[in-house]
């Protein structure tokens, strides 16, 4: 029965691509990140959903669409030398069996983030794209957050959709991910024309946001509750009265605590004691080896060059119950530790080159957000023109997302988090078609100077005063 | 149950904003940069030697028109100049004649007064 529902949905979409093709790439931003193939059990599960929905998005682009404005950027270019180098990389890779299977879904992740900002040439594609992102991580958030409500949550215990803690599966990944998006979540109730400003839709916006900030709780990744942080951080740029949301923050979080369950205090304590902490311990130990590595291996070792890893620290177990407890130090040996950082990841695996494009692609579109917002968000008191008033907070939620969405990173090995490479697209996508603006608009001013040249000189010949 | 509703709820909306998506024109070209692109579009026609003489042409068979006829071309690629409101109001700068016309009126009338 899901699996009808899943393909009956899919093969909606897919008629109604039939009159604007760009819908077929706002399917593969569906199944992309919700995978109902994964969902499902049967029949959709043996279709190449993903295949088709791609093949629809690039052909129709390629044969229906009109292209106009579509540019190939700096960032685009990035892009193209990062997919390069993890196939380079792959060829030679320490663990070449690993390295394919990774290699299997990043460069199809890559490409499409290297696809997706030719097709945002419009404001509505650019607003339907980020409204497809924002309800399609919802369709996960919401029911996580159901599930923390009614206390369903816990550390590898909530469960999701999908069980294979992968993809935007994995518990501190769907936390950092639904974090970054609560910005862009707020800008469709302000400036939003699909669904247009309306108590629904703020409604929903709260809903939705609640469910975001419960997922980090459900799931009790630390990693979440640091994006909440940075995220109220930044967020003091941006807010009118700072005192009142500082002090509304602080309340909010105190009424939440009587509500939190024990297991979760026990598990956030140990972001400032990492050393109690298996995971957390060992990821200080995993950094230093990475760094050692890439000593070695400068240009990288291919995906999945961590499986060589292997190192032996001290842990404290505690041990009894009550005022019996005693704790006990012991020998541990990994092998084969994950990075849990997407820079490390990027080192160990791309060596240097691939990290720096990587930082260079991050950095430079929190750079071209910051430019955005300076450039459109008016003049001193001045307000910009209605239709251009969207932009620079769209370049805020989409400047916001990119830094939780780093923030997060630190801790987790999601350098090729597709969700996040849409973002990048969003980016892209944006600058493009504010740069379309400002070339129309310098154009017009050109041609504006240039007959006020004429004009002048017109008035200050003489034969042009006689012929007047 | 929980799932179900999610599921439920996360492709409503989906199929629904996709529909309106769908459904839009201004899907595929976007109607400020298409504004922007004629309003340019017909100031260069208008300050081109063709667009000139054109002008001259059309001030010369209505009799009465000469002055108005002769300066729409400059006054039209003149409009805006230094006018902070080019930057926000395209819309004018899309119809140059009727600008003009409209300012030598204005003028007109402050020589009356």
């Amino acid at each position: 029965m899901l699996d009808l529902v899943f393909l009956a949905f899919i093969a909606y979409v897919l008629v109604l691509g039939i009159k604007r093709p760009f819908v077929w790439v706002l399917l593969y931003v569906y199944i992309d990140i919700v995978a109902p193939q994964r969902i499902g059990y049967s029949l959709i599960t043996s279709l190449p959903v993903s295949l088709i929905a791609f093949a629809a998005a690039f052909g129709g682009w390629l044969v229906l669409d009109r292209k106009e404005g579509a540019r190939f950027t700096a960032r685009q270019a990035l892009l193209v030398m990062l997919l390069a180098y993890c196939w380079w990389t792959t060829g030679s890779a320490d663990f070449p069996e690993e390295a394919a299977t990774k290699w299997d879904w990043v460069w199809k992740a890559l490409l499409f983030a290297i696809f997706l900002p030719f097709t945002l040439t419009t404001r509505a594609r650019i607003e339907g794209l980020a409204l497809t992102l924002v309800l399609s991580v919802a369709t996960i958030v919401i029911g996580t957050g159901i599930k923390t409500v009614l206390g369903g949550g816990g550390y590898g215990s909530l469960n999701f959709f999908v069980n294979d803690n992968s993809g935007i599966y994995e518990s501190s990944t769907l936390a950092t991910v639904s974090i970054a998006l609560i910005p862009m979540i707020w800008w469709f109730t302000r400036f939003g024309t699909i669904f247009r400003p309306h108590w629904m839709v703020t409604g929903f916006a709260a809903a939705l946001t609640f469910a975001c900030l419960l997922v980090p709780i459900g799931t009790e990744a630390r990693t979440g509750l640091v994006c909440i942080a940075v995220l109220a951080v930044l967020l003091l740029r941006y807010v009118r009265r700072r005192a009142l949301f500082i002090a509304a923050a602080g309340v909010l979080g105190l009424a939440a605590l009587p509500f939190l369950p024990q297991s979760y205090y026990e598990r956030m304590a140990t972001i400032t004691q990492p050393s109690g902490d298996e995971s957390a311990s060992t990821r200080v130990a995993v950094w230093e080896w990475t760094i050692d590595y890439a000593k070695e291996h400068p240009f990288g070792g291919g995906f999945d060059a961590y499986r060589g890893n292997s190192f032996t620290y001290v842990m404290p177990v505690r041990e009894g119950e009550g005022n019996t407890s005693s704790v006990r130090y012991k020998k541990v040996t990994d092998e084969g530790r994950a990075y849990h950082s997407a820079i490390f990841e990027l080192l160990g695996e791309q060596g240097w080159p691939g990290l720096a494009i990587w930082l260079m692609l991050q950095g430079l579109g929190v750079v071209q957000m910051e430019r955005i917002v300076r450039r459109w968000k008016g003049q001193g008191d001045e307000t910009p023109d209605e239709r251009e008033a969207w932009i620079a907070p769209m370049a805020v939620a989409l400047q916001l997302a990119s830094l939780v969405y780093f923030v997060g990173a630190l801790f987790q090995g999601i350098g090729y988090q597709p969700v996040m490479l849409m973002i990048i697209g969003l980016q892209i996508g944006l600058a493009t078609y504010c740069k379309r603006l400002d070339s129309a608009r310098a154009g017009l001013a050109r041609s504006a100077k240039a007959g006020a040249g004429r004009a002048r000189r017109k008035a200050a010949s003489p034969g042009a005063v006689a012929a007047g | 149950m929980i799932d179900q509703f999610a599921l439920a709820l996360g492709h409503g909306l989906l199929a629904a904003a996709l529909l309106r998506l769908a459904l839009r024109d201004d899907v595929d070209a976007d109607p400020l940069v298409a504004e922007l692109g004629e309003a340019g579009a017909a100031r260069r026609r208008a300050a081109s030697p063709t667009g000139r003489k054109a002008a001259r042409r059309a001030g010369r068979a209505v009799p009465g028109r000469e002055g108005i006829g002769a300066q729409s071309g400059g006054q039209a690629a003149h409009a805006g100049e230094g006018d902070p409101a080019l930057k926000q109001r395209s819309d004018s700068a899309g119809k140059p004649a009727q600008a003009a016309k409209r300012r030598a009126g204005d003028r007109a009338q402050a020589a009356k007064r």
